[in-house]
């Protein structure tokens, strides 16, 4: 695992937390990891580009715990922490959208990197379903960093999620279809998104060559 | 689904009814007719009673809400991530123990078969037909955890001890390693439980305490499937000594084995 993005993002932190935040990459057991899981999920809520990022820092911390005592100190805390925050999303929501945005990013983060043999981690299957499902509801849809948001974890997770629950899926893709096609006030970003995932998972979770042309290259004039 | 032209729109819609009915609502409530479906609700309503609360709610701890049984899932996300690895190193555990007793009784099978002249034929076939799915072992497992995990079953095992339980007679844990359709499964599931509860408690009895007593049990318990779930050595067709054993087994619970044999017959 190459330590460079890591490193960069924890240039971030004041030098003491970033000491700790070394120390527990390397040597997880020697330090508070509860301490150092509310320090991980404080600055993900706060910084749009670290939730993205901290699905590995906290995979590296998992794995390096596992390996030196069997210990799960750090994912427990990480995932009751996050649960928390899981039940006030609402109020989150309502106070600030970019906190929002990023709760949603780090779980689906965490969600991507930490497995249990290999298998998603069924607890968090529902949740970050309903997180998905309430960015697709009609008011949210009227914010494009909340489309935005939606389509990022579809286009990283919505594979894997569709594998461990497709009834799920489904009924997201009904209230995204209705979306598209229906709701008034969208911006034609948002609709380009929107159409842009429903044809992502149309061809089996890929785009075709031509639909990636069509979104993805700058056109010709 | 025949009822795919309208309906799961619909349903998809009405799961968030909470946030009150969407602004378009109106518009789409037209079947393929075109005539306004003002009904529809309800009919919908109806469906899903059928297509999910059926399958739900007898014999099944609903996985994301509703009540919880008392084995069930820990609040807190940390532990439920921890039962859930624990969950799969068992399944991988006994499938290991499961690979392993069939490699051991096939030779001393086929000598009890020729010695015997009549056994039954499925067993040395079990290395081909067994069931290696991690997800349907692990939803199996979950599913005769819940059988377990109840007052009958703690009763059951008490007052049958294992040497004495009679293939059609008594409930037989249905073996989780072997290949079955999942309608063949769940069925066989259901039987379990029904022919369980006739060791349900009689009602009014002082349950408290052997709740308590349960949670603690729990692991034992699933020490105890294991052995259930390996293929029986005696089938059940060639029991000679079954009507012996049987009246045994009727003298310490004649009760019981009345009333098991009422459900099946029903």
């Amino acid at each position: 695992m190459e330590n460079s993005s890591e490193d960069y993002r924890i240039q971030s932190f004041d030098v003491d937390t970033q000491k700790l935040l070394k120390t527990a990459l390397k040597d997880p057991s020697s330090v508070d990891l509860e301490k150092v899981s509310n320090i991980l999920v404080d600055q993900s809520l706060k910084d749009p580009f670290f939730s993205k990022e901290a699905g590995r820092i906290c995979y590296t911390i998992v794995q390096g715990e596992a390996k030196q005592n069997n210990g799960t100190v750090f994912r427990r805390h990480l995932l009751n922490r996050l649960q928390q925050e899981f039940k006030e999303r609402e109020e989150t929501r309502k106070r600030s959208l970019q906190e929002w945005v990023c709760y949603v990013t780090f779980i689906c983060n965490i969600f991507d990197y930490l497995k249990v043999n290999n298998m998603p981690l069924g607890a968090l299957v529902l949740p970050v379903y309903d997180c998905l499902m309430r960015l697709a509801q009609p008011d949210a849809l009227l914010n494009e960093e909340e489309v935005d948001c939606l389509v990022q974890q579809l286009h990283r997770i919505g594979e894997q999620l569709e594998k461990v629950n497709s009834q799920r899926m489904d009924e997201l893709f009904f209230l995204l279809r209705d979306g598209f096609l229906l709701q008034e006030g969208l911006t034609s970003m948002a609709r380009l998104l929107l159409l842009e995932i429903l044809e992502f998972r149309a061809g089996g979770w890929m785009l075709s060559s031509t639909a990636h042309k069509y979104y993805y290259s700058e056109i010709a004039d | 689904m025949s009822h795919r032209s309208g309906a799961p729109r619909t349903e998809s819609r009405r799961s968030f009814r909470s946030s009150g009915p969407s602004r378009w609502s109106q518009s789409r409530k037209r079947g393929i007719d075109g005539n306004l479906r003002s009904h529809s609700d309800d009919d919908d309503a109806a469906a899903d009673e059928g297509l999910y609360g059926g399958r739900q709610s007898s014999f099944r701890t609903p996985e994301s809400a509703g009540p919880v049984s008392r084995c069930a899932r820990r609040p807190d996300w940390g532990s439920q991530v921890e039962d859930e690895e624990e969950m799969r190193k068992d399944v991988h555990r006994d499938m290991q123990r499961y690979r392993r007793r069939i490699l051991g009784s096939e030779p001393g099978q086929r000598e009890r078969r020729a010695s015997s002249g009549s056994s039954g034929s499925c067993d040395s076939r079990e290395g081909e037909t067994m069931e290696t799915d991690e997800a349907v072992l692990m939803r199996r497992q979950k599913q005769i955890s819940y059988g377990k995990n109840t007052l009958a079953y703690d009763r059951y095992i008490k007052e049958v001890p294992k040497h004495l339980r009679q293939p059609g007679v008594h409930p037989k844990t249905p073996n989780k390693f072997r290949k079955y359709s999942r309608r063949s499964w769940d069925q066989q599931i259901k039987l379990w439980r029904v022919k369980l509860h006739a060791w349900d408690p009689p009602a009014g009895g002082s349950q408290e305490n052997s709740l308590s007593d349960n949670i603690e049990e729990l692991d034992l318990e699933d020490m105890v499937d294991i052995e259930l779930d390996f293929p029986t050595l005696a089938d059940p067709q060639d029991a000679p000594s079954s009507s012996v054993v049987e009246d045994q087994d009727c003298s310490a619970t004649p009760v019981k084995v009345q009333k098991t044999e009422d459900p099946s017959v029903a």
